[in-house]
């Protein structure tokens, strides 16, 4: 179990330097973020404003104070309050999280399920017609933007089709068929990029791991083809793929910003476009903060799924 | 080396180009409207049409990418200068430095590239101008950690200690040595790194983050075209096969320097020849032999042509017989094993020859029948235990793995057979060793359960390659032990793969002596080893260590490698009994007491 614990420390520690930084980036940067925000309608603002706004922001405090106190906030779940409608930015994030984690996981699902199984396909036909046609197609999804997949899925599907909505959301408990159907693009869309990842790690991982003297005590134990790849191979190919969706979950995460504003799916990305326009700075850090501790989390998940396939990393 | 990759290098040279001479292309303006020309069709004066300003599409594509170029090409280079002088100064000088790079390039890794662009874009606000350090933040990290790693390889290397010895300063180092040698990997980065701005750049232009408008950029196009994707799809449509051109291209190009600048050998596929040569073929052989091995060759395709590693070997086994294959690396005495096994790496095959096990065509059967031998009928030891376990699963499992593969029994069932197995080849305390995984175990266990899992299905052949080679000489003294009670109580026959003559004496039958894929001489170990009839045995028996007598001298010279094979004897350039007669190859004669030898003057020994 102390392998566990030291990498939720190390996790912990990131995390802290993380929400530091990004306070410090906010407050650092030439600028007052009081005025930057009266200035947006573009009159030059009064001080009085300003300077009230600077005391509800508590910009007026010492720097050090406003971090301490922001950190202590932070700790208990509080980010503090949207600028814009006053919400509690933590309610906000928490309402709308589940929401981009629902399409993460979706496309997740849908990439691996099909990535894994044609990486394999390619890896043991190496050089056939379909393991060329995937490397061929994965070269293409690769090069293609997720903002010009999702434009182009609603121009062919909503526009031209009409089998699917453009974009939108609707709660599972309302409408689960509905639900699912507006997930389908937007998840669609996302997952193209990852299966292209996907396929090409296990494509690769899986030719390395073959060339191992495991494989060959395998093959001399007579088992079928079948049974090597799938028991012998696959499993100790994944500790690879596992990391590329590990790492991947970073462009998703940012993936899911512009994918969510092109299908108006209300999750916590389209928050921080909105927030980013409006210039709306605690939700911006409270965003940020929310998913980079979201990223760091997953990549402890990673670690510790790594340990549980891979016995010698325990070891460690 | 790879060929360079000039499709796609000129398709990025292509686009360059286009950027560049954008200003001197006669395309309309890309920012003048013109409101009667809204959505207009194609025509002479806009050869792509006009959108929904009126404004000339193709002068707004060709623009666009001269801003998504410089924006990405700039920002990359200003990743590249900021990420290489932190990667390298923290690979080469260590200490402090290597601590602010690796710390500072994990913190900036732990925010997703789009979060870090959008914070940014918060502060400082949108526009080209603070979208290149934007973007040169976000990408610098990896530019760092590829610098780090390359430097930190190169600094240990001989040459860098030597121009340090001869004086030459820190920073002259760094720039004259290091810096050629890791940019290979950072040019891969580089390009990287522009495919990823400019997909970023297009992001946050299509988010109304980036360029901002009336400039022409891609991803302003794509985000001002969803409005009117119904009206005008066209408008869609050119952006976006743009922007996914311009990267596929650069995409490739970084594929294919990769490739260039760090050339992997290509593997080739298996191919099972239809047809073989299966010259001089003796009738099946008789009852107690197990093993009948004619004429095998084994064929390598290198890019300089095919060799042939293994040539025209024929030996036979008899149950309860040890016999030893013996011969110097290279000489093809492995790959005769895993020939047998059918296990040749994909790159090789077997040319002609035939083997029967148990009267059963092994060599040229369908990889099925072979299969359902292997692991039954013949089985195979390796040299390296520790790498020959599967890391991921327990060693009782493994064990259990081979006997439901070909017995029809149940899990449970297997699963004690592999602890009574585990006790026959003298593991101790066989059922918690059973949940062990191999890295848990020593070199010695594992090659125990390695031997353990050959014999589970009570093979009539045994194959050991090398089996006590990676082991420490006193465990190699009891797994030898192993094998031979082995034998005594199964009676399996033993085909024992070793460079090791002691070895050979304490525990082989007969003896067949392979020198550059031939076999040179055979018979009974202990006649051969007291009266050698090849110079070559002989020179291998004068060169192992021993108890007593004159040290060992070794053999002048060194194998041929299977390219070059000399015309004559094989052995002749190293030998120091040959004649002129040697230059013609020599035949494999009968001795007497069923020895042969493939030396003219084996008379003479």
């Amino acid at each position: 179990m102390g392998w566990i614990l030291r990498r939720i420390a190390i996790s912990l520690l990131l995390i802290w330097v993380v929400s530091s930084i990004v306070f410090l980036a906010i407050h650092l940067v030439p600028g007052d973020p009081a005025e930057v925000l009266l200035s947006l309608g573009g009159s030059a603002p009064d001080a009085d404003s300003v300077a009230a706004l600077r005391a509800q922001l508590g910009l007026d405090q010492p720097i050090l104070t406003q971090y301490l106190h922001s950190l202590s906030h932070f700790v208990v779940g509080d980010l503090g309050d949207s600028l814009s409608d006053g919400t509690p930015v933590m309610s906000e994030a928490l309402r709308r999280l589940p929401r981009t984690l629902e399409l993460i996981g979706a496309a997740a699902l849908i990439s691996t399920a099909a990535g894994v199984p044609a990486g394999v396909a390619a890896a043991v036909n190496r050089g056939g017609p379909l393991g060329r046609c995937f490397s061929a197609l994965s070269g293409l999804a690769l090069s293609t933007p997720v903002f010009v997949v999702g434009s182009l899925l609603v121009m062919i599907f909503a526009q031209w089709l009409r089998l699917a909505p453009a974009g939108g959301y609707v709660a599972f408990g309302e409408d689960p068929l509905r639900h699912l159907l507006l997930l389908s693009m937007p998840a669609a869309t996302i997952a193209l990029g990852l299966w292209a990842q996907i396929f090409r790690m296990t494509r690769s991982s899986l030719l390395d791991v073959l060339q191992r003297d495991f494989i060959r005590t395998a093959r001399a134990k007579g088992l079928r083809e079948h049974a090597v790849i799938m028991r012998h191979a696959l499993r100790n190919a994944l500790a690879p793929i596992l990391t590329v969706l590990a790492l991947n979950v970073g462009s998703l995460l940012g993936g899911t910003v512009l994918v969510e504003y092109i299908f108006n799916w209300p999750g916590l990305s389209g928050a921080l476009v909105e927030a980013v326009n409006n210039r709306d700075y605690p939700m911006v850090v409270g965003c940020i903060v929310i998913i980079s501790t979201l990223f760091v989390s997953l990549n402890l998940l990673v670690d510790i799924a790594y340990g549980l396939l891979d016995p010698r990393v325990r070891a460690r | 080396m790879r060929r360079f990759p000039w499709v796609s290098a000129s398709a990025v040279a292509f686009l360059v180009i286009l950027a560049l001479l954008a200003p001197y292309l006669a395309l309309p303006d890309p920012t003048r409207m013109d409101l009667a020309g809204r959505f207009a069709a194609p025509h002479a004066s806009h050869l792509l049409g006009q959108d929904e300003y009126g404004r000339d599409v193709l002068s707004r594509l060709v623009w666009g990418a001269r801003v998504s170029l410089s924006v990405s090409l700039g920002a990359a280079l200003l990743a590249a200068v900021v990420g290489v002088t932190l990667g390298v100064i923290g690979g080469y000088l260590r200490g402090g430095a290597e601590f602010v790079t690796l710390r500072l390039t994990d913190i900036l890794l732990c925010f997703p590239p789009m979060l870090l662009a959008l914070l940014i874009v918060t502060l400082f606000g949108p526009g080209a101008r603070t979208l290149i350090p934007v973007l040169a933040i976000v990408y610098a990290p990896s530019f760092a950690r590829v610098a780090y790693a390359g430097a930190l390889t190169i600094r240990s290397l001989d040459y860098v200690t030597a121009i340090e010895a001869l004086g030459a300063g820190r920073p002259r180092i760094m720039a004259r040595t290091i810096l050629p040698n890791i940019a290979g990997p950072v040019l891969v980065q580089f390009s990287l790194a522009v495919a990823a701005s400019m997909v970023l750049e297009a992001g946050l232009s299509f988010l109304g983050l980036g360029v901002t408008p009336p400039a022409p950029s891609w991803g302003l196009m794509i985000g001002a075209a969803r409005a009117t994707m119904s009206q005008a799809p066209q408008l869609l449509l050119w952006p976006c096969a743009a922007l996914t051109a311009a990267i596929l291209s650069i995409n490739a190009l970084c594929d294919g320097l990769r490739d260039y600048v760090d050339p992997q050998p290509a593997a080739r596929r298996p191919t099972r020849l239809a047809d073989r040569t299966a010259p001089g073929l003796a009738a099946p052989p008789s009852r107690d032999t197990v093993l009948s091995l004619r004429g095998l060759s084994v064929a390598i395709d290198t890019p300089r042509g095919a060799i042939q590693p293994v040539r025209d070997v024929s030996f036979d086994i008899k149950a309860g017989e040890t016999l030893a294959l013996v011969g110097e690396s290279g000489s093809g005495k492995s790959l005769t094993g895993l020939a047998l096994m059918g296990l040749l790496p994909p790159a090789a095959r077997v040319e002609a020859g035939r083997a029967w096990l148990d009267g059963i065509e092994v060599l040229d059967s369908a990889p099925d029948i072979v299969r359902g031998l292997r692991g039954d009928r013949v089985a195979m030891i390796f040299q390296d235990p520790m790498s020959s376990l599967n890391p991921v699963h327990r060693v009782g499992d493994q064990i259990a793995e081979v006997i439901l593969a070909h017995r029809d029994v149940g899990a449970a069932d297997a699963r004690s057979r592999a602890v009574a197995l585990l006790r026959q080849v003298g593991v101790p305390d066989p059922p918690r060793r059973a949940a062990a995984y191999p890295h848990e175990m020593s070199g010695g266990m594992c090659q125990r359960v390695m031997i353990g899992m050959a014999v589970a299905n009570g093979p009539r052949l045994l194959i050991a390659d090398e089996p006590t080679t990676a082991l420490d000489v006193t465990v190699q003294a009891q797994v030898l032990t192993l094998m031979s009670d082995l034998k005594r109580e199964t009676g399996v026959a033993l085909l024992f793969i070793t460079h090791n003559l002691p070895v050979v004496a304490e525990i082989a039958d007969r003896v067949v002596v392979l020198y550059a894929g031939q076999v040179v001489e055979q018979g009974d170990a202990a006649e051969t080893f007291a009266h050698p009839r090849h110079p070559y045995t002989k020179a291998l028996l004068g060169s192992a260590p021993r108890e007593e007598g004159p040290p060992p001298e070794g053999i002048p010279g060194s194998v041929p490698s299977p390219g070059e094979l000399p015309s004559g004897c094989c052995f002749a350039p190293r030998c120091a009994m040959r004649l002129a007669a040697c230059e013609r190859p020599p035949p494999l004669v009968e001795i007497g007491g069923g020895r042969t030898s493939r030396c003219i003057r084996w008379s003479e020994m």
